[in-house]
């Protein structure tokens, strides 16, 4: 069923209580599970075909460079030492100077053709390198914001400063959750820095549209569960008793309260909280599976076990039929993971740490099926620069050129797209905003970014604000 | 030649006089009655073929149609040239010269059109057609162009005078107050009966917690059920308005509004004082402070004192102006310029949305599309706050904080602390320069200013967390890193250096010394044949110009993998890593520049001592803590000035410099001048405070009935605009919105008089017949029921279980909280003073639909999810406040099971217990399976309790 999105939006609007998405659930195609009042995540259909059901956000934080890993350019090795002038971006953000004097650095990682597509992928990546034939490389992306705070917030709200919701929290909102047990949008192990919250927040969207975290950033994954889903004080039995009586209670105390649909919706949030409890700690409970599949992820392996891990519980996630999944590589300091403003091989360690976890999870996806329908996402706030900082050992903040790429529902495969100029210091062809990119991934969703908006403070937002383009060349 | 310009909406009130009689809000500039013969020919013959040559292609309706329009600029009618694209007016008739259009086709700013300058001939006969005052025969619009009418404006609702409407006659119903007449009125003609009142015991649960936002004690429910004086519940309302427990109620509601919290979300910034303002609110809602008068202060506090004003008035006053400060900027924004209107924007939308219902904000790119708020009137605002300012800009900007005023006595005292660590400071200075080799006494030393190859600790490849300082001065280059002592083993520093030639170096190891440090530091040099580990004592001062120790000569291949390696395995103490010295031998040999501590003199000994002991007397006095207190507030700049318009929002695309001023559609009767050296944000906060506002007043009411009754006159307290709802009762909110003039803007004399009407005191029980017509209750037929919200399910759980501490005011961050992150939230204080940070808010705020603290919110979300649900069932600080109320409930009742029932249904639902609720409660803490102990059943009934519906919601 087609439906204008106004009507969607004026349902919610009008609906500052959750007991009257009743009404909402009444206009939509309503799954088996979202029958029960009082449920705003339930599934919803879509202005444009999806191509994909859900999505996988793997967050690279920092910025690695993608002059090192994905963006091969001969010419860095050929002038490697000179000193040439370059636009650099924080220099123009700070003083409005052009032509900067930089000295050229050459990739520290040897690039290699891969696979039947012939990609480029440097020895950093070896092993997601054996998938480049699943990837759609975006050579051509730039962004907003040289400094990690802005920019992170633009890649996941689309907003350097102003407070907007997460594109999770979009999604969610224009999709609902496809499972019974568990949210819409979950987040593992986000980073508390650069936005924090706001990166996964749902801003002026009702707040049940906001992610659901696991974890954070810098501590272990193999803590990482949704907060107060198990209780850690009486066991099960006892529990069982306490939660009959409670609905006991609330069922006389509804019956002495007419007409009241909201008093339904809390009742039902108790079953499905309850419903939660018993079945979603299985969903993240990684032990059943099979030394093979640990394996295949690194899991239980010094550098791979953590990164491994969120990999993993991604891929359950995605079974259990949670629509979108961010899996965040980073730590919670001003200066993030990939941050290698100086000892560029230290961008080694990190890919040490996420490269066979990705490639696990890549194959993974393609043996169950579930790569068809599902969009993989891997990318970061910005690159950096073909020249070292300062002339020292590392690499500065890059938002005027980069790489992402999307593997999986949709999007066309072995494939590059766009390109950067000689260095891969700035996008030339066929150049990508964040914003576009965004608008893509809506799309592949099947989401018209156009019409995805909600009308807040007399407006109506979009995740793209004014701007995006459907970047239909990468579209299967 | 009549000249028409609509190049900027200044004119346009003159040109409305000038064009139009008719009230329409559109104006069409077509004037091809007027042209010339010869006009019409230079037109034709000169102009017209090379705008369809070059430039419609990109700039025309057709262009427009097929979505090629670029930069929002049409030439295809003489109306589009003079409005111009997104740059601005393609022609200046003023200074044809300096036209847009003329400097882009002499490739001047912009370059027009992109495939190649046109020639010399061409451009000059558009300056000349310019000059002629652009005589234009084309006859196709640009469509219509909206220009705003605020006449007409003024239409609608919100922005009409306000003045007292008339009572309704009640008709038959007997009715308690005016506020009553008016609901009766719209029933009736409705044909619609209210539900009868709310029963005494109803009533009390309901009052307490909207006045205090606390629950009744058993003790107060029993004295008011069983007062049967006719004038019981008036005395109850005074009593609880005069209570201080009031302001934390409804203080909190107005920080909703506020977009308050005590953190920044980019790298989780605390604001220690932002406590400061909270308190000042609550104090204010206490001491009923006049709202015009509120307002004021938090626009312009700190222009607002003067000598008269008691010192309490003068703190006020500045805490006050946190209000402006509290925005959830981005401080490392690198576009300073961008950065300092975004903070202006932020300040604007919060003062219009939070006093005045506007959303100003959407004019900043474009005139609003909605509202009659034009571009111009958002920079006239905007210039007023651009020459406030709220930030100091640096690489990371930092917020203002500024000294509180004192009382004489202490002003004295701290006077006298200061100047006496001013003498101590000045003292230790004069020693250390007289007294060789103090080490504190030198000052850092740039890396270029010491010989051979100097690796900074900036360029050492460093795992672990090092912590960057530049505490002690004697460091190199731009500062040193320490391990701040723990944890042992994870830190490694590693200094590769880049040798010019083969050779004999002496290592040099510098690090900042200290009683901190660690005594013994390993550090290891490693050459292609050699590796060496020297230990370092860096407690002691280094013996080379009091900033390196040798760690000695090796030989060394350029090609190799030479480094020299710090790690803090095994360590004690606090370990320094500063930079690493290469210095050929050569130059080692050479007498150092500074002579070394080992030849001071016995008297420098001396004096060092002395040095010592003034250094232990400083830290000892500035160790009292006795600092001057600081409020978050802002400043006006140096230099005043009018702002100009952005055009589309951008900060480097500036269009017409706007004189500063207010919304032009509010007309508060007589005019405001702004004193050019003056910010105007006094006059600000006179305007919005004016009497003769329509907004403010009528914005407050609607927001007082809304926090009491769950839903607005109007539904959308933050949007009076025309994308707002309208008024249910227009003419109650008139009638609220001039009695709050008539008592002086007094909160407490409006929410009185609400809370003794009928309409606030009725049932909240539903009836089909209403239900069926009004579902949503927007004619007030019952009183709507409302969920307890996060602060009072919180502040109740605690007054239940008698853990709750009815402190007043103070901040409740942990001190040495330095961000925000991950943050422990451990208190009994009541919610409101539980810190509000952004990225760590408590998990109750987080569940339950607490106003964001990023945005202006007048109104909650009230949403019923399964994370709330989880919350309820299996969260520890739940679960252990059942227990502890548990344990009350066991030792205040005995051993009477069913007495004890009845107590903690009474205590948490605020009314007896039903049978079958007893039934159930007794039946499961007697159940024979039950393994758990007793005060485990009775800690699962109450927190049964609290999670059912009865505790959650207000009657």
């Amino acid at each position: 069923m087609l439906f204008p999105a106004l009507d969607r939006r004026q349902a919610l609007a009008t609906s500052a209580c959750g007991f009257s998405q009743l009404a909402l659930a009444g206009m939509l195609n309503r799954s088996a599970a979202a029958a029960a009042p009082g449920n705003p995540l339930i599934a919803k259909t879509t202005d444009v075909v999806p191509r994909a059901k859900r999505m996988i956000f793997l967050f690279m934080q920092g910025g690695p460079s993608h002059v090192d890993s994905f963006d091969y350019k001969p010419l860095l090795d050929k002038k490697d030492g000179d000193v040439l002038p370059f636009d650099d971006a924080r220099v123009i953000a700070n003083t409005g100077k052009r032509g900067s004097e930089q000295l050229v650095k050459k990739p520290l990682w040897k690039f290699r053709q891969y696979g039947e597509s012939g990609r480029w992928v440097s020895d950093l990546f070896p092993e997601m390198a054996q998938h480049a034939d699943k990837m759609c490389l975006l050579h051509s992306m730039h962004t907003d914001g040289v400094a990690h705070g802005p920019a992170t917030l633009f890649l996941h709200c689309g907003s350097t400063n102003f407070v907007r919701p997460s594109m999770g929290a979009w999604i969610n909102y224009g999709l609902g959750s496809e499972s019974e047990d568990l949210p819409g949008f979950i987040s593992i192990c986000p980073s508390p820095g650069n936005g924090g919250a706001r990166n996964y927040g749902s801003a002026f969207l009702p707040p049940v549209y906001q992610g659901t975290t696991m974890g954070s950033a810098g501590r272990p994954a193999a803590d990482a569960t949704v907060r107060d889903l198990v209780n850690g004080r009486y066991k099960l039995p006892t529990q069982s008793r306490q939660f009959e009586l409670l609905r006991r209670l609330n069922a006389q105390q509804r019956v002495r309260r007419p007409g009241d649909a909201e008093l339904d919706a809390v009742i039902n949030s108790y079953e499905l909280a309850w419903r939660m409890q018993n079945n979603a700690p299985e969903v993240l409970d990684l032990s059943g599976e099979t030394e093979a599949t640990l394996n295949l992820y690194g899991i239980n392996q010094k550098p791979t076990n953590d990164y491994g891990r969120q990999c993993l519980m991604a891929r359950r996630l995605c079974e259990a039929g949670v629509r979108y999944i961010q899996v965040t590589y980073g730590d919670g300091s001003a200066n993030p993971a990939w941050d290698q403003h100086s000892n560029l091989p230290k961008h080694a360690d990190h890919a040490l740490r996420v490269d066979r976890p990705i490639a696990g999870l890549l194959a993974d996806l393609e043996q169950r099926g579930l790569l068809e329908d599902t969009l993989v996402w891997w990318g970061a706030e910005f690159g950096r620069t073909p020249y070292a900082q300062n002339k020292g050992t590392g690499r500065d903040h890059n938002p005027n050129g980069f790489t992402v790429w999307l593997a999986g529902g949709g999007v066309k495969s072995g494939m590059a797209f766009g390109a950067t100029d000689e260095f891969g210091h700035q996008a030339v062809e066929n150049k990508v905003h964040m914003h576009d990119l965004h608008a893509t991934i809506l799309h592949l969703m099947g989401l018209d970014h156009e019409r995805l908006t909600f009308r807040y403070s007399g407006r109506d937002f979009r995740l793209t604000d004014v701007h995006g383009r459907v970047v239909r060349e990468i579209v299967a | 030649m009549r000249k028409l310009r609509i190049l900027e909406t200044g004119l346009v009130a003159c040109v409305m006089a000038a064009l139009s009689v008719c009230p329409g809000r559109t104006v069409i500039a077509d004037e091809v009655s007027e042209l010339s013969p010869a006009n019409r020919t230079f037109f034709e013959n000169k102009i017209r073929p090379v705008l369809v040559k070059h430039c419609y292609a990109c700039h025309s309706e057709q262009a427009a149609r097929t979505k090629k329009l670029r930069g929002g600029l049409r030439l295809d009618s003489r109306a589009a040239l003079l409005k111009g694209g997104d740059s601005g007016p393609a022609v200046d008739l003023d200074k044809p010269a300096e036209s847009l259009l003329i400097q882009a086709l002499k490739y001047e700013s912009l370059e027009m059109p992109p495939q190649g300058a046109l020639p010399a001939s061409i451009v000059a006969d558009f300056q000349k057609w310019i000059e002629l005052g652009a005589p234009d025969p084309r006859r196709k619009s640009t469509g219509p162009m909206r220009v705003i009418d605020f006449a007409s404006a003024r239409h609608h609702w919100a922005y009409q005078p306000l003045k007292a409407p008339a009572i309704p006659a009640a008709g038959t119903a007997a009715v308690a107050s005016p506020i009553d007449a008016f609901v009766a009125d719209r029933l009736a003609k409705a044909k619609l009966k209210p539900v009868p009142p709310a029963q005494r015991g109803v009533l009390i649960r309901r009052l307490y917690f909207d006045v205090l936002g606390l629950p009744p004690t058993v003790a107060q429910i029993e004295a008011f059920v069983s007062d049967d004086a006719p004038d019981a519940y008036e005395r109850l309302v005074d009593e609880l308005l005069a209570s201080p427990h009031f302001g934390e109620r409804w203080g909190r509601h107005w920080l909703d509004v506020v977009r308050y919290a005590e953190s920044i979300t980019l790298r989780g910034f605390v604001f220690p004082e932002a406590w400061r303002y909270r308190d000042y609110v609550i104090q204010s809602f206490n001491a009923d402070l006049p709202f015009d008068q509120f307002v004021r202060e938090q626009v312009s506090g700190d222009l607002l004192s003067d000598t008269t004003h008691s010192l309490p008035q003068r703190r006020r006053n500045l805490v006050a102006t946190t209000f402006l400060t509290l925005g959830n900027n981005n401080l490392e924004d690198q576009d300073k310029g961008k950065l300092r209107m975004d903070v202006v924007d932020e300040q604007l939308e919060t003062i219009g949305r939070g006093f005045l219902a506007q959303t100003i904000g959407c004019a900043r790119c474009h005139d609003h599309k909605f509202d009659p708020i034009p571009t111009r009137d958002y920079y006239a605002l905007a210039g007023i706050l651009r020459n406030t300012k709220t930030l100091n800009h640096a690489n990371v900007s930092k917020w203002i904080e500024m000294p509180l005023p004192l009382d004489p006595e202490r002003e004295a005292k701290l006077k006298r602390y200061e100047s006496q660590v001013a003498a101590l400071q000045k003292r230790i200075k004069a020693l250390k320069q007289k007294t060789p080799g103090a080490t504190s006494g030198l000052s850092p030393l740039p890396v270029q200013q010491i010989p051979g190859i100097v690796i900074d600790d900036r360029q050492a490849e460093l795992t672990g967390t090092w912590v960057k300082s530049q505490f002690t001065k004697s460091y190199i280059g731009t500062g040193y890193q320490h391990d701040q002592g723990q944890p042992k083993g994870a830190n490694t520093a590693i200094f590769r250096p880049v040798l010019p030639a083969d050779g004999e170096y002496e290592v040099r190891f510098a690090y900042t010394p200290g009683g901190n440090r660690s005594p013994a530091v390993p550090v290891t040099v490693t050459t292609e044949n050699s590796s060496r580990t020297v230990v370092v004592n860096q407690t002691q001062r280094p013996a080379i110009d009091g900033r390196f120790v040798s760690l000695g000569r090796f030989t060394f291949q350029r090609n190799a993998e030479n480094q020299v390696r710090v790690v803090n395995a095994g360590t004690t103490g606090v370990v320094i890593i500063d930079a690493v010295q290469f210095l050929p031998v050569e130059l080692a040999d050479k007498p150092a520049v500074s002579k070394p501590a080992a030849t001071a003199s016995k008297k420098a000994k001396l004096s060092r001592r002395s040095l010592r002991e003034l250094e232990r007397e400083l830290k000892t006095l500035t160790a009292s803590s006795f600092a001057r207190p600081k409020c978050m507030s802002i400043q006006e700049e140096d230099k005043i000035e009018d702002t100009r318009v952005h055009i589309r929002g951008n900060v480097h695309n500036l269009g017409a410099t706007v004189p500063r001023g207010f919304l032009r559609v509010v007309d508060v009767g007589s005019k405001l001048n702004i004193p050019a050296n003056q910010s105007g944000r006094k006059q600000l906060g006179e305007w919005i405070g004016s009497k003769r506002n329509p907004l403010t007043a009528r914005v407050l009411a609607n927001r007082l009935w809304h926090w009491l009754f769950g839903q607005g006159l109007v539904p959308t307290p933050d949007n009076f605009g025309t994308t707002g709802q309208p008024p249910s009762h227009p003419e109650l909110l008139d009638y609220l919105a001039t009695r709050l003039l008539q008592s002086d803007w007094s909160v407490k004399t409006m929410l009185r008089e609400m809370l003794l009407s009928d309409t606030y005191r009725r049932s909240s029980q539903s009836s089909k017949v209403n239900q069926e017509v009004d579902p949503d209750n927007r004619l007030l037929w019952k009183m709507s029921r409302r969920r307890l919200d996060a602060e009072s399910l919180l502040d109740a759980m605690l007054a239940i279980n008698g853990q709750l501490r009815l402190q007043v005011g103070g901040s409740l961050i942990r001190s040495g909280t330095s961000n925000d992150y991950d943050y422990q939230h451990t208190n009994n204080r009541r919610a409101v003073y539980w810190p509000v940070f952004r990225n760590s808010l408590p998990d109750i705020f987080r569940v339950f639909d607490f106003a964001n603290p990023s945005m202006v919110t007048g109104r909650r979300d009230s949403s019923s999810t399964a994370p709330q649900a989880l919350f309820m069932l299996n969260n520890p600080w739940v679960i252990q406040q059942a227990e502890l109320a548990a344990t009350r409930l066991l030792a205040e009742t005995g051993d009477d099971d069913p007495k004890r029932a009845r107590r903690i249904v009474l205590q948490t639902l605020g009314r007896p217990a039903t049978s079958e609720e007893l039934r159930n409660i007794l039946s499961y803490v007697h159940a024979a399976d039950s393994g758990s102990p007793r005060q485990v059943r009775w800690a699962q009934v109450v927190q049964s309790l609290f999670a059912s519906i009865d505790f959650r919601y207000i009657d």
